[in-house]
């Protein structure tokens, strides 16, 4: 099965409240939005996270925004005053969500590509079956 | 039909003031609200006070951005709104008279808001049984952290997250400029709104869109192309970037921004910043309402204009949020850098050298992190550490992080770097020059009753 990266139909931002961090994500184009509920789900991202974040993820779904929150817990290194993270705020948990590979199926793909998505240059959606 | 625009003027103390100045200049708006305080800022110019009483609060509100142009705004009634009192709203306030008296601005009106930092109430409240259970742990199964009993001993500054009432009193007698401690940066922009459409304190839905308007506009840039990941190469003009505005009526809340600036204003750049630390969107927790975007909708209006609908309100916690800055320990940042051949396998081999002499040495950290600049002290462990990235990478910075609640513990790495630019493995150069101890600031999240503030508004006239 092709995969790509979430990046390439998703965007967002990352905060932080504590050891918190709060990455909303949305879908670049509505029709991307079923897609992104299918593959980016809490289990998945806990999973692609491991260790680095400690505690539960939850989503929260904003429909009408063809968005959502995800809010993951200890995720910070103990957070902005006491994380000895290079990136104490987490600045870049949004890009590091962005950067989990999800699947899409050939036909998916396919569409994707039709509607004017851009994949990551020298990136193959195939090379895992290569 | 009464329309009224704010404009968000600053995204925390560091901000630049040149889009503030510019949308005084050119900017169609009856309110300017400036947020200077991010979470840990408080416990920073505390210590700053601690230091020198007349310190502790932003200066540079007056000296920057009021210098450049207070005396356009209150020429062209623009009013402004600030939490640059931080942890010393009485010198932000001596501050702006000595610069209006300077300015000669007579009558100038300056509003400002107390009762924000109850340090002095902790004992009282432990007393009478308040146990300031922690926020941290909230909607997690996790249960670790730390108790107030452990940090209570050890505390900077204790500050609540204060409303828009007391705010909005200020700005109803005539306030030029309103200055708060630790308001909340949204009630600074609902403050306005509330006073000029008579939004009663129980009206949630209005409440919220007040609440909602702040929040796109408390972040300065990030709210207008700054900081914007659908497509950073697209916003123009970036090192003019322009800060957003909000322009709210009693059927209508749309955002746009100044006229002649940078930055961009598109369905994608406000839904960024929508949802950016909301948590839950249907239970947006704020002093002054419980915000409820889960239903909210963004759409494009026209060329750098998006208009919000769809947000609830619902009735506001009873209790306010306490952020509690205290003393946690000592940390040091030690780094070295490295370049191809081999630069992430030479600059590994050189914190296990490191780490092996740091325990011949007897270091006693609480905690360490070892991570390589150019490969993965960002995105962690999810980052690309294929052998094909490692073994073509050009360059890589070693940097070992040590936390300590013992200083000289912390300490005892300093002198162990250097050495190894002559003595460890090939090609090491130091990077940012030798590392110093640093002081660890922590917060602890809780919450007091509402009835144990007494927020009260003043007004000095110049």
């Amino acid at each position: 099965m092709p995969r790509i990266y979430l990046y390439d139909i998703a965007h967002g931002r990352s905060g932080d409240k504590g050891d918190t961090s709060n990455v909303c994500v949305f879908a670049r184009k509505p029709e991307y939005y079923d897609i992104i509920l299918r593959e980016a789900t809490p289990e998945n991202l806990k999973n692609y996270f491991g260790d680095m974040v400690k505690g539960d993820i939850t989503r929260y779904e904003v429909a009408s925004l063809n968005g959502m929150n995800f809010v993951m817990h200890h995720a910070l290194g103990g957070g902005a005053t006491m994380s000895l993270r290079l990136d104490s705020l987490g600045k870049s948990m949004g890009s590091a969500v962005m950067r989990m590979k999800i699947n899409v199926s050939k036909e998916e793909l396919e569409s994707l590509l039709e509607s004017g998505v851009k994949l990551m240059p020298f990136e193959d959606p195939y090379a895992e079956e290569k | 039909m009464k329309k009224i625009a704010i404009g968000g003027g600053q995204g925390f103390w560091g901000d630049s003031p040149d889009a503030a100045i510019h949308m005084i200049r050119k900017a169609d708006i009856q309110y300017l609200a400036c947020d200077y305080l991010a979470e840990l800022t408080l416990s920073i110019m505390a210590r700053q006070k601690i230091k020198d009483p007349t310190k502790g609060f932003a200066p540079d509100f007056v000296t920057r951005l009021l210098k450049e142009a207070g005396r356009e705004a209150f020429e062209k009634k623009i009013r402004i709104v600030t939490n640059a009192g931080g942890m010393n709203v009485q010198g932000c306030v001596d501050s702006i008279k000595s610069w209006a008296e300077a300015e000669n601005l007579k009558g100038y009106k300056i509003g400002y808001v107390t009762g924000d930092d109850i340090k002095d109430k902790i004992p009282q409240l432990i007393a009478d049984g308040w146990e300031f259970p922690s926020m941290d742990t909230a909607g997690s199964n996790d249960t670790s952290g730390v108790r107030f009993e452990d940090i209570k001993d050890k505390i900077y500054n204790c500050n609540a997250y204060i409303g828009h009432e007391q705010i909005q009193k200020a700005i109803a007698d005539g306030a030029d400029t309103v200055i708060t401690g630790r308001a909340a940066d949204s009630a600074l922009f609902l403050a306005p709104f509330a006073h000029e459409f008579g939004w009663a304190d129980d009206d949630w839905d209005n409440l919220a869109r007040g609440i909602m308007a702040g929040h796109l506009l408390e972040c300065g840039g990030q709210g207008a192309g700054g900081n914007f990941m659908y497509d950073w190469r697209s916003v123009p003009d970036m090192e003019h970037l322009g800060f957003p505005i909000a322009e709210i009526t009693e059927d209508t809340f749309e955002i746009t921004k100044a006229p002649d600036c940078g930055g961009l204003i598109t369905e994608q750049s406000v839904k960024e910043q929508f949802l950016y630390e909301v948590l839950d969107p249907a239970n947006y927790y704020t002093p002054d309402v419980n915000v409820d975007i889960s239903h909210a909708t963004v759409t494009q209006k026209g060329e750098n204009r998006v208009s919000v609908g769809g947000i609830k309100g619902n009735e506001r916690p009873d209790t306010i949020k306490l952020c509690v800055g205290y003393h946690k320990g000592w940390k040091t940042v030690s780094m070295l850098s490295f370049a191809w051949p081999d630069a992430y396998e030479k600059a590994r081999y050189c914190a296990d050298v490191i780490m092996k002499k740091m325990q011949e040495r007897g270091m006693k950290a609480d905690d360490v992190h070892i991570s390589f600049i150019g490969l993965d002290s960002l995105h962690l462990g999810v980052a690309d550490k294929s052998p094909e990235t490692i073994a073509r990478l050009n360059e890589c910075v070693m940097r070992i992080a040590v936390f300590s609640e013992d200083k000289a513990e912390c300490a005892k790495i300093i002198p162990e770097i250097s050495p190894l630019q002559l003595n460890g493995p090939q090609g090491a150069s130091f990077f940012g020059g030798r590392a110093h101890v640093q002081e660890v600031m922590a917060l602890y999240p809780t919450v007091i009753p509402r009835d144990a503030l007494k927020v009260e508004s003043h007004i000095l006239t110049v």
